[in-house]
């Protein structure tokens, strides 16, 4: 009687697993961190110029996205679950995969920028949430929504290091970002980050470093936001 | 139905079993409210609660292995730390503020004396890596404990995986932390109706209800608020409290209501723990408080007490001493697992 029952519960398994896979399809969401249209190696750092006499060097580039959503229409046609994904250039992890299935349309692919604020106060998770990766601020509670290192020129700092590890979930300090961006079903999805872009936002001379929830790191998380875009072709 | 029967009698064992457990691990004392913390994303089971206790007694937590949680925060003194104004960490580094009592912490909502702290699971990040107390990090500590002979096995035990991370690690110490309750002071005898107060008591627990309970609610003794208690600013430390966190001059000199529950064995008192006796305490409420635009309004009307009086409010606030958590042994360093070698 087990048996038949053990043989049975595969059964429908297997159906389960066919209509999931027949109705699933990978799409990958890659990221390319740019300066001047070239791609940064962040495993191997080179100094790009700024201004006349001036160069930058970027070290260190990670970020959390969440949340993502295909709308047509801006009518949400598919949510993926449990939806965190740390991005990290200097592991190369700059693409991740999602499984839409393959019976709907949209347009356009929305994401976070950061972590929302009740997973930022619901306490321990594992994954890419797990405080081990770097992400989580230990001094103040909170994840760090995106961290960018580097050195230039311009910064009158320490080696002349600039730092900004951009987090804050709680009012008037939330740095949570939401991106749209163009989508079309079952095709790869490529974004750009204009980092040059991100740089000339800022005056790197007199803010270089934000390292807790504040009103420069809410304005910078927008300037963040801004310079994501669909991959030129 | 003789089977039947047998099967019933097994699941009544299993079920009395489990309550008998749960009651053990954690329970919500009689009249007090809800807990804060979500059982449900953590629950309690013996294993991980043993393997917090082992993490929270273990000096492998810091850089060096020589500080522990317990190196601050001793069950004797209620999880204080006794005997040092602010708690010194490694290399004999002193730290900023007085470590406070460890107790009840299900029903806490955030932690620290500013509240920087959200969640219970996330509290040890910042003392394991604050450079004057463990100065490490959870990354390192992970990997060490994975290369131990004892913390796999544990891990194993508790989760049913060895591959340690930080998500468990954080959680078994939560568990460990979850089962301090302290709910069996006299004051909680009194309350059942199975003790009496004295005199003296008595009239301390009216004059504690009329000037003091304010801030300090029963049954937990805190209305986990942020208040500036009219302390002068201590110019070596400057510390500014609760507005360090919300960048917002209105918190400036506020500090979080601490628990007065078993408050006879964790001083010093205060944040930067500057009263080493409770009469320091009571005379700073009665002359000692610095007016100031965040003072807490509760402290606006001044407070007069007697002599007499002043010790009736001490002889109550002895009842909130609960020997049975004090010395609990399920509390208390395991030696059966952390005097193995690692």
């Amino acid at each position: 009687m087990k048996i038949r029952i053990v043989v049975f519960l595969l059964f429908l398994n297997s159906i389960y697993s066919n209509t999931q896979a027949q109705k699933s399809n990978e799409i990958s969401v890659s990221f390319y961190p740019l300066f001047k249209n070239s791609v940064i190696d962040f495993n191997q750092p080179a100094f790009y110029q700024i201004g006349i006499n001036d160069s930058i060097q970027f070290d260190l580039l990670r970020f959390y996205i969440s949340g993502i959503q295909l709308l047509n229409d801006g009518k949400v046609m598919w949510e993926e679950q449990k939806s965190f994904h740390l991005i990290d250039a200097n592991e190369n992890l700059l693409s991740i995969l999602i499984q839409p299935p393959l019976n709907i349309s949209y347009t356009e692919i929305k994401f976070n920028l950061g972590i929302d604020s009740i997973t930022n106060v619901s306490g321990a998770m594992g994954g890419d949430l797990d405080p081990t990766k770097g992400m989580y601020w230990t001094w103040q509670n909170g994840y760090i929504n995106f961290k960018l290192e580097g050195k230039c020129s311009l910064c009158m700092t320490r080696n002349n290091e600039f730092q900004f590890h951009i987090g804050g979930y709680q009012f008037p300090f939330s740095s949570i970002q939401t991106i749209n961006l163009l989508a079309e079903p079952q095709k790869n999805i490529y974004v750009d980050i204009d980092l040059r872009k991100l740089i000339e936002l800022n005056d790197l001379v007199n803010e270089n470093n934000i390292v807790a929830p504040s009103k420069e790191a809410v304005l910078f998380s927008n300037q963040i936001a801004s310079v994501f875009s669909n991959r030129k072709k | 139905m003789k089977k039947s029967l047998l099967l019933l009698i097994g699941i009544c064992f299993t079920i009395s079993g489990f309550t008998i457990l749960k009651e053990k691990l954690f329970y919500v004392p009689k009249d007090w409210p809800k807990p804060e913390y979500d059982f449900s994303k953590n629950p309690l089971t013996h294993d991980k609660v043993e393997l917090g206790r082992a993490l929270f007694y273990d000096p492998v937590l810091s850089k060096d292995n020589t500080i522990s949680c317990n190196s601050c925060h001793s069950q004797f003194t209620a999880f204080a730390h006794v005997d040092h104004a602010l708690s010194h960490g490694i290399n004999n580094l002193i730290g900023n503020r007085n470590a406070p009592a460890l107790m009840n912490l299900a029903w806490q909502k955030s932690f620290m004396w500013d509240g920087a702290i959200n969640h219970l699971d996330m509290q040890p990040l910042a003392p394991i890596a604050n450079e004057k107390e463990m100065a490490s990090n959870i990354d390192s500590v992970v990997k060490k404990l994975q290369r131990t002979k004892l913390y796999p096995t544990l891990f194993l035990k508790a989760f049913g995986d060895s591959i340690i991370t930080g998500e468990h690690t954080l959680k078994a110490i939560s568990q460990f932390m979850l089962t301090l309750i302290s709910s069996n002071s006299k004051y909680d005898s009194v309350m059942r109706k199975k003790a009496t107060f004295t005199e003296q008591e008595k009239n301390g627990y009216t004059l504690f209800k009329l000037t003091c309970s304010g801030c300090h609610q029963e049954p937990l003794f805190t209305n986990q608020q942020f208040e500036n208690n009219g302390l002068t600013i201590d110019a070596t430390l400057n510390d500014i409290g609760r507005m360090k966190i919300t960048l917002d001059p209105n918190d400036s000199l506020n500090f979080k209501v601490p628990s007065l529950r078993n408050i006879e064995f964790s001083y010093p008192y205060m944040h930067d723990g500057r009263f080493k006796k409770l009469t320091d305490v009571l005379n700073h409420y009665i002359s000692g408080i610095q007016k100031s635009k965040t003072l807490s309004k509760k402290l606006e009307v001044p407070i007069l007490l007697s002599s007499n009086e002043k010790v009736d409010i001490i002889a109550f606030l002895l009842t909130l001493t609960d020997r049975s958590f004090l010395f609990n042994t399920d509390f208390s360093y395991p030696k059966e697992l952390l005097l193995k070698t690692n």
